[in-house]
């Protein structure tokens, strides 16, 4: 139970940096300072040690640093009002600035030194050994600092943000009361003023000074000065409502994109790409598109016959030939003139077909796997006779489509290359551009000298991302502006890709079969389930596999290199098998309480590239188990929700025991504790640092349940259903990214099955809602986000090529199909877990679910609808335009 | 190329360009506008939504050549500071998300309502369903325009 979010009782601050006494200025103001810098600080604000989240300027402003991506889901508003808010800083007089790259600076260590000798770390902490530095061990390591993924932000940075707002404000109320001959503890701060006894007051700014001298306040101090739940201004929306600061620039379309970037004499770039992964250019004429107005060159991505990227080959961009032309519609128009002069070697992966593919997934999961979860023995309770069920799921390949198409700007100079992008990865994209300045091969990058060198060589400017969803995880985009740059010194390039670009070389959603089968007790409750997954896991594009897909080709020790990297990276496991991460994204914690259950991962090997996408493994493992769970319930005849609630079962904790003695090689919980952890100070320290821990807890999964009958009006809306033609009620719920979401969907169903959803009631706990209203937000969002996948997104693959090009062939939901959505949240105290992916994935199968008790065919695969009645009869789908 | 003039929120500019460039690129690239974005280029997605002579246009497939005969208003143009009933509606809401496809929502609003002041669910939705938002900020942006028709919202 993740009770406690405390860290150590001792020198935070002085351990992460604050020290030596110097709180605010530090060092900056002494004499030997330069002229220039102190003129950037003027300007900028003022750095505090060991707070690399905050400047401070001499009038008191503060300058909140936003380390993490802002891709809509308000992180950047969220972390500082809680670091406000904790300061006590009067809103008004706060700015935000975005950060570069700069993972290692981010990073927050634990607040006291783990003692060196110290060896039984648990996970994840051991897990990011290769980065302690002699004795320093990261509570958030820098690969994770700022690489803004699976829903982490705000339970990682939290309670840092709280102890290092805290720590400011207690160093101001310290400072006056000295000044003025009281007692702190007489004194308190509001809104950038500290208040003491007598009538005193003293705005902020004229404390600064004072603080510089101040002596660093300990950890355990400061932890003792965090505000109590009733005294937050913001957290929780307590007194005000949370601030929305990009809020009017969005609106006035002043915020600045990926692609708003404007940098003097840039040039822009389309490319051409090789449609199949893994392919090569073998020639091309660049006379046609030089031919056109405005076009400046024609460069190559790799020279020919070099094999571009795609399964193996990470984030190395397909093959492709760029036009680069003064403005957008010049390269349009080149790249236009130059398509039909190239030729490619397709490669590989030419005859890859998706819907042959997706026969060898199900005859995959029509076949033992590899054991990952074992609880007693189902072929003993298959054996035994009786009534089973068992059913294949698929859910096709998905591109995630942010509205902004990936975009970057590159510009090489001075042996350095400076980069502005939309990323939600900011460490990777600096690296990768690093990687192409000094033309390091992917197994030096390996090597922890030459990453570090490689991230000195380049500068990564993080901007506002037009969406994200997974895509922008993925820096490809921006090494093909490096490319590009490099071969154009003092050349800003903007490299800009078209919608047809984004859809056709995504980093999909893993395609996916999954296979269940129950046996049936005497009450139609399962005495034995068995579950095959089988999906293409994105570790077959992160790591290589291969000796055929690169140039040159991998030697046997290569791919014996990459093999051991993978398997010593995230769980990444064996090729052609899911990932640990996959895995423990609703496979390995499979909630429901059955006696005998086994788990198995099955084969599914890459012929495009896979990556991930709201919810990722999720997605495919939240719609088989709980479309599942529905047709057990309708079988029985029993009601959906109390019957899901009884296969949950009862309150209980799947712990690290639990999972062990259930033979889970090792749960990877979104690479977070399960249990709370106490970790011993180096001296004299009496107390442990205790940082929380969050296990899959089925209570919790049953309060969402319970949670959103009630705001559905479940049971009575059931019985009224139950003689309506054509009407009907599904539910599902699932925990993913360390949060719990249930949906229900209430749905009509016409004489052709024609989809009408009337609402969807969606209800999740994620711990304390630090930022309310962002967070209903961000669940409204993530069930039309739902909506798309469940009724709407396939990507389908023909001679290795993808087939769709834009929102025409690849619809999304608009507002006209969007039913009446009703979010709530539960109550709680306890740590904040995510937000941004958990509305998504039990959308799916809540929509299967009441399609099925509206007396519509039971539904196995994803998309759940056709556009015409005749497609819909045809694939026995529902008709949703 | 040829030199075309445009008007642009009230101010005349010469560009001299391809004439089926569209609009869109002129305004981002030449003019340097980039308040109306590039979502799809085949007006699927309504991002880069202006109005021409008061009327909700997509300018990804817009030519600068026609656009020349129309008065063009972008999102700069709208209001300077964010005073539009749109924009203060979708700020006291907080609709947007991630904010990018936001100015192509209410170019498209602003005309909706200057044509149909009282626009009832059913108009709303017809108007706004060329605008793609991959955030999902669809029922907020609907309670906006509700409010500012002064309709109940949901």
């Amino acid at each position: 139970m993740s009770k406690k979010f405390t860290v150590s009782r001792r020198a935070f601050l002085r351990t992460a940096g604050v020290g030596g006494g110097a709180l605010v200025f530090g060092s900056y103001l002494t004499p030997s300072l330069q002229a220039q810098g102190l003129i950037q600080n003027l300007i900028n604000g003022f750095p505090v040690p060991g707070i690399p989240i905050v400047a401070l300027k001499v009038n008191g402003d503060v300058v909140i640093i936003t380390h993490r991506p802002e891709m809509g889901q308000g992180i950047r508003s969220s972390l500082a009002a809680v670091f406000a808010d904790e300061m006590e800083a009067d809103w008004k007089r706060v700015t935000l600035k975005q950060a570069d790259a700069d993972s290692k600076k981010f990073a927050v260590v634990f607040p006291e030194p783990v003692p060196a000798d110290y060896t039984s770390l648990p996970f994840p902490y051991e897990a990011i050994t290769k980065t302690i530095q002699p004795k320093v061990q990261y509570l958030i390591a820098p690969e994770g600092s700022q690489f803004t993924d699976s829903s982490r932000s705000m339970t990682a940075y939290f309670q840092v943000m709280r102890l290092f707002g805290a720590g400011i404000r207690l160093t101001m109320i310290r400072v006056a009361a000295k000044k003025w001959g009281v007692d702190e503890k007489d004194c308190r701060a509001e809104k950038h003023r500290v208040y003491g006894p007598n009538g005193h007051s003293s705005d902020y700014r004229w404390l600064l000074l004072g603080a510089m001298k101040q002596t660093a306040p300990t950890y355990e101090e400061i932890s003792n000065a965090l505000k109590k739940k009733e005294q937050w201004r913001y957290i929780g929306n307590g007194k005000e409502p949370m601030p929305f600061y990009d809020a009017l620039d969005m609106v006035r379309g002043t915020t600045v994109y990926g692609a708003d970037v404007d940098v003097p004499g840039m040039l822009t770039a389309m490319i051409e790409r090789c449609p199949v992964a893994n392919g090569a250019l073998l020639t091309y004429d660049p006379a046609p598109a030089m031919a056109v107005a405005g076009v400046r060159a024609v460069l190559p991505i790799y020279p020919p016959g070099v094999r571009g990227g795609g399964v193996g080959a990470a984030f190395h961009p397909h093959a492709g030939v760029a036009v680069i032309a003064t403005n957008t519609w010049a390269a349009w128009q080149g790249r236009r003139a130059l398509r039909p002069t190239i030729r490619w070697d397709l490669g590989p992966h030419a005859t890859y077909d998706s819907d042959a593919f997706r026969k060898e997934l199900e005859a995959s999961t029509s076949n033992p796997g590899t054991t990952v979860r074992k609880l007693n023995d189902v072929d003993d309770a298959f054996a035994q006779g009786g009534d089973t069920m068992d059913a294949h799921y698929y859910v096709p390949h998905l591109a995630q489509t942010p509205m902004e198409p990936p975009v970057a700007v590159a510009l090489f100079q001075g042996g350095r290359m400076e980069v502005w992008c939309p990323t939600q990865n900011p460490d990777g994209a600096q690296q990768l551009a690093g990687q192409v300045v000094l033309g390091l091969s992917d197994a030096q990058m390996a090597d922890d000298t030459f990453a570090d060198k490689a991230r000195e060589a380049a500068t990564v400017h993080v901007t506002f991302l037009g969406g994200g969803f997974g895509r922008k995880s993925k820096p490809d985009y921006v090494v093909e502006a490096a490319i590009l740059a490099k071969q154009m010194p003092g050349v800003p390039i903007r490299v800009q890709w078209t919608r047809e670009d984004d859809v056709k070389f995504s980093y999909y959603n893993a395609a996916s079969s999954q296979y269940l089968k129950a046996s049936l007790g005497a009450d139609k409750r399962p005495t034995a389930l068995l579950q095959r997954s089988a999906l293409t896991s994105f570790f077959g594009t992160l790591f290589p596999n291969s000796s055929t897909y690169t140039t040159p080709p991998l030697t046997p020790s290569d791919l014996e290199f990459w093999r051991q990297a993978r398997l010593g990276k995230y769980g990444g496991g064996e090729y052609p098998y899911a990932s640990g991460i996959e895995r423990a994204q609703g496979l390995e914690d499979m909630p429901y309480d059955v006696p005998n259950i086994r788990l198995e991962n099955c084969k599914a090997e890459n012929h495009i590239r896979v990556g991930w996408m709201r919810s990722v493994a999720n997605v495919y493992h939240a719609f088989a188990i709980n479309s599942f769970a529905g047709e057990l319930a309708i079988a029985a005849g029993r009601d959906q929700k109390d019957y899901l609630l009884d296969l949950i079962g009862k309150d209980r904790i799947l712990d690290e025991k639990t999972f062990t003695g259930q033979a889970v090689e090792r749960y990877r919980n979104n690479e977070l504790p399960l249990a709370a952890i106490e970790v011993p100070v180096v001296k004299g320290g009496k107390v442990n640092q205790v940082v929380a821990g969050f296990p899959p807890d089925t209570s919790r999964l049953r309060a969402v349940i319970n949670q959103v009958a009630q705001e559905s009006d479940w049971n009575n809306k059931v019985a009224k259903y139950k003689n309506m033609k054509g009407r009907g009620l599904g539910i599902a719920a699932h925990r993913s990214f360390l949060s719990y979401v249930a949906v229900v969907a209430d749905v009509s169903l016409g004489d052709e099955n024609e989809l009408t959803i009337n609402d969807i009631y969606a209800t999740i706990h994620c711990g304390l809602a630090v930022n309310r209203d962002r967070v209903l937000a961000q669940m409204e969002g993530g069930v039309v986000y739902g909506l798309s996948m469940a009724l709407l997104n396939e990507i389908t693959v023909k001679n290795g090529a993808v087939v769709q090009n834009n929102f025409d062939d690849y619809p999304v939901v608009r507002m006209y199909q969007t039913p009446r959505i009703h979010v709530s949240i539960v109550d709680s105290d306890e740590a904040p877990t995510g937000v941004g992916e958990p509305p998504t994935p039990a959308v799916a199968p809540a929509l299967a679910n009441a399609i099925a008790a509206a007396g519509g065919p039971r539904i196995r695969e994803m998309p759940l609808a056709k556009p015409t009645a005749d497609e819909a009869k045809q694939a026995n789908k529902v008709v949703f335009v | 190329m040829s030199v075309f003039q445009l008007n642009v929120n009230g101010q005349w500019h010469a560009v001299n360009v391809d004439g089926n460039m569209p609009l869109l690129w002129a305004l981002r690239d030449i003019l340097g506008l980039k308040g109306t974005k590039f979502g799809c280029g085949v007006a699927q997605c309504g991002a880069c939504t202006v109005h021409l002579d008061g009327r909700a246009a997509r300018s990804c497939i817009t030519d600068v050549g026609v656009a020349c005969l129309s008065k063009i208003t972008t999102i700069e143009g709208l209001s300077y500071d964010g005073s539009h009933p749109c924009q203060k509606m979708w700020v006291e809401l907080g609709v947007p998300q991630c904010g990018f496809c936001q100015p192509g929502q209410i170019m498209t609003a602003a005309a909706l309502l200057a044509e149909h002041p009282n626009a009832d669910d059913a108009q709303i939705d017809a108007y706004m369903s060329g605008n793609i938002c991959r955030c999902g900020t669809y029922p907020r942006i609907k309670d906006a325009i509700r409010k500012l028709a002064g309709r109940a919202t949901s």
